[in-house]
């Protein structure tokens, strides 16, 4: 019946996106991956502090130039576990909220963090009345970091983060909206991909026998991101975003778009609700 | 208009399409109860709709969407294409073709196990109606000049649009490698039908622009007349167009044909030009009815040309009109068509939408036309036209900001084709055709 054919068809078209949950995953076999994962998450979170720390401080020693050419490194530590981050959305709209989150914009009083500091010192070319913000910056990673030690990581939190941070570069980052003024967007793409990548790397021996075409597709897309990236490396860190081509743009962003949508079948593979 | 009798949907072209064995069961499926249910009194009961089984043909040697009547609701969606190789271009036309397939017919997607993300957006209900949809597939300039194996197929007048003297063309809606205009009877179906296709390739396809219209739906008249819809100018719009239900017209004026010098893996294609024309309502609204029909060349609520027509199918006389007394010289009908020996070779089939997006900033609307028109030779046709236009006095009133020129390929011919088919063969790629 020609209807069956169709539906074999779409069936097809589908299937290297979401095939059925096939894998045989008991919740014993991700206590390992959840376990590595949250060392990495505690790493990254240290690291968040010194390098805020060092940040913070030349914002407010004033050293201009020190703290534009820190800015792009230190939010990739953030970047990286972004998932995890945001669990405290007070932290993370503190930390990393936009002008265009707030109603005032840049002159909302509520808009602090990695963004309000990145106005300052790129788009009004100064450190001055930085202070405030830069101290609230580093009482907020502080806290964050005790908190992220504190936390007991819920396993489809951390499956589902590979597809998150998928999903937030695709909605918001692709257009290079994130750090408008400084235009580091590639330094918070890679954090943003190997945070994914982290994810995907520690729960893939528990899909590849079962689904080895899937575990290729997603590597493949994720070595093709690292290539393209790889082109705009400088030596301390990443070209501006306007230097990006709209080649590699539609590139990046249909892995993206490709990374997103595979990455949201994991849970599923692995028996998560 | 449409009657839909016993699984049999009769279309005003008198093209009659059965259900089918599938496509009944599919309407068993959706209840398939005669129209005239009217809505209940709970305030979200959904509104009702007798179309929703109404069905296009995919398969043909046209593409469909073209000839096709327009429905209420049409979209365009223009895309980047990542697919370079010959495999990957053949990749992108077979699931394109598939997914369009199964979106013209209608049916139930597969259910996958409940952890996983669905198959489909759920967004016209677990059963996929038909809702008289076509989905058309079109390539841009630069789908041919940024592969180097398709540089020497590219259809001859394939150009990247470029701006006449009104235009203020937005890079952010010009131009694509691929356009797909998507129509229907409800914006709903579009929007499903254009989510299906970004779900289904997302690494061979990246959205660039889009752009949705709608056409004002009319009651049908008693006496089985028809009348065109209406512009947001508040004009009739493609009362000169030429009639898609006379084939040899449509051979001469729309297809590329056997004789053209055309490649051979286009015929049966045709030119496609998009333009998104902003119309300045608020100020069209501030213009004396008087000087609105000088400017278009028509009375504005029949439709009728000047000169003693009643409606508008009367056709103006510009030969015993030399001095412009009775159509202005430079009405836009006028310089649009000037119907002597010559311009019979520029017609054009405009098959348009009207679209409203917002505000500008100036607080005024944004809206206006979304200009879709099909042509054997974009040069003789739309370029043409075009020029003839430039520097009309409408022009004080439209702003096109946006669109492209693209070619639609021929249509698939069976369930082993699929579109694009002919011009990957002409490459030199060996293509199977299979039933998928």
């Amino acid at each position: 019946m020609k209807l069956r054919i169709t539906l074999a068809s779409s069936l097809f078209a589908l299937a290297a996106a979401a095939v059925p949950a096939t894998a045989e995953v008991s919740p014993l076999d991700l206590v390992q991956p959840i376990a590595d994962y949250k060392i990495y998450v505690s790493e990254n979170s240290e690291k968040l502090v010194t390098d805020t720390k060092a940040f913070t401080d030349a914002v407010k020693a004033g050293d201009l130039d020190k703290a534009k050419s820190l800015f792009g490194s230190t939010r990739m530590s953030y970047e990286a576990i972004e998932p995890i981050a945001e669990l405290f959305s007070d932290l993370d709209g503190s930390i990393d909220s936009r002008a265009d989150d707030h109603e005032k914009a840049e002159k909302d009083p509520e808009f602090t963090g990695f963004h309000r500091i990145e106005y300052g010192l790129f788009a009004e070319n100064s450190t001055k009345d930085l202070e405030p913000f830069a101290d609230k910056l580093m009482a907020d990673v502080t806290e964050l970091n005790k908190r992220i030690t504190e936390l007991t990581l819920p396993p489809e939190k951390v499956v589902g983060g590979a597809a998150v941070l998928m999903e937030e570069v695709a909605a918001t980052k692709i257009s290079g909206e994130e750090d408008r003024y400084s235009h580091t967007d590639l330094w918070d793409f890679k954090a943003n991909f190997d945070g994914s990548r982290k994810i995907f790397d520690l729960v893939r021996p528990l899909i590849e026998k079962d689904d080895n075409a899937f575990v290729a597709k997603v590597s493949g897309n994720f070595d093709a991101v690292d290539a393209t990236l790889s082109k705009y490396k400088t030596a301390d860190g990443y070209q501006l975003y306007d230097k990006l081509t709209d080649d590699d743009r539609a590139v990046l962003a249909a892995k993206v778009n490709t990374l997103a949508e595979d990455l949201s079948t994991l849970r599923g593979k692995l028996g998560l609700n | 208009m449409t009657k839909v009798e016993k699984g049999l949907i009769t279309t005003r072209r008198g093209m009659l399409l059965g259900v089918g064995a599938a496509g009944s069961a599919l309407a068993a499926g959706l209840g398939g109860a005669p129209a005239a249910e009217t809505q209940g009194t709970q305030v979200t009961d959904a509104p009702v709709s007798d179309k929703t089984q109404e069905r296009q043909p995919f398969y043909g040697k046209h593409q469909a969407g073209i000839v096709t009547p327009r429905p209420a609701a049409g979209m365009i969606a223009s895309f980047h294409v990542l697919a370079q190789t010959p495999a990957e271009v053949e990749r992108l036309f077979r699931t394109l073709s598939e997914r369009i397939a199964f979106l013209m017919k209608g049916g139930t997607p597969p259910a996958f196990d409940d952890k996983l993300p669905p198959a489909d957006s759920g967004l016209l209900g677990p059963v996929v109606p038909p809702d008289n949809l076509t989905m058309t597939v079109s390539l841009g300039s630069s789908f041919f000049d940024q592969r180097d194996w398709l540089v020497p197929h590219k259809p001859v007048r394939l150009s990247r649009m470029k701006a006449s003297p009104n235009d203020a063309l937005d890079a952010d809606l010009c131009h694509g490698d691929l356009a797909l205009q998507i129509s229907s009877n409800t914006p709903d179906t579009n929007i499903h039908a254009l989510r299906d296709i970004l779900k289904n390739l997302p690494d061979l396809m990246v959205l660039r622009w889009k752009q949705e219209g709608s056409v004002p739906v009319l009651p049908p008249k008693p006496d089985g007349s028809h009348e065109s819809a209406r512009n947001f100018l508040g004009f009739r719009d493609g009362s000169a167009n030429p009639d898609a239900g006379n084939a040899a017209l449509m051979d001469r004026v729309v297809w590329v044909s056997e004789g053209s010098d055309e490649p051979a893996w286009s015929q049966g294609g045709t030119y496609q030009v998009v333009r998104i024309i902003r119309n300045f309502v608020e100020r069209w609204d501030r213009t004396p009815l008087g000087e609105q029909e000088r400017i278009i060349g028509r009375k504005k609520a029949t439709g009728a040309p000047f000169g003693g027509g009643t409606t508008e199918h009367d056709l103006p006389d510009y030969a015993k009109d030399p001095e412009g007394q009775v159509t202005p010289l430079d009405a836009h009908i006028r310089m649009a068509n000037h119907r002597n020996a010559t311009s019979d070779a520029n017609l054009i089939l405009r098959r348009p939408f009207n679209y409203s997006n917002g505000v500008s900033k100036s607080g005024q609307l944004e809206q206006g036309l979304l200009f879709i028109c099909y042509q054997a030779d974009l040069e003789r046709g739309f370029i043409t036209v075009q020029r003839q236009l430039d520097g009309e006095p409408l022009e004080e009133y439209i702003k096109p900001i946006g669109g492209g020129f693209f070619f639609t390929p021929p249509g698939p011919l069976d369930e082993t084709d699929f579109v694009g088919r002919t011009l990957l063969e002409a490459t030199g790629h060996a293509v199977t055709r299979i039933k998928s």
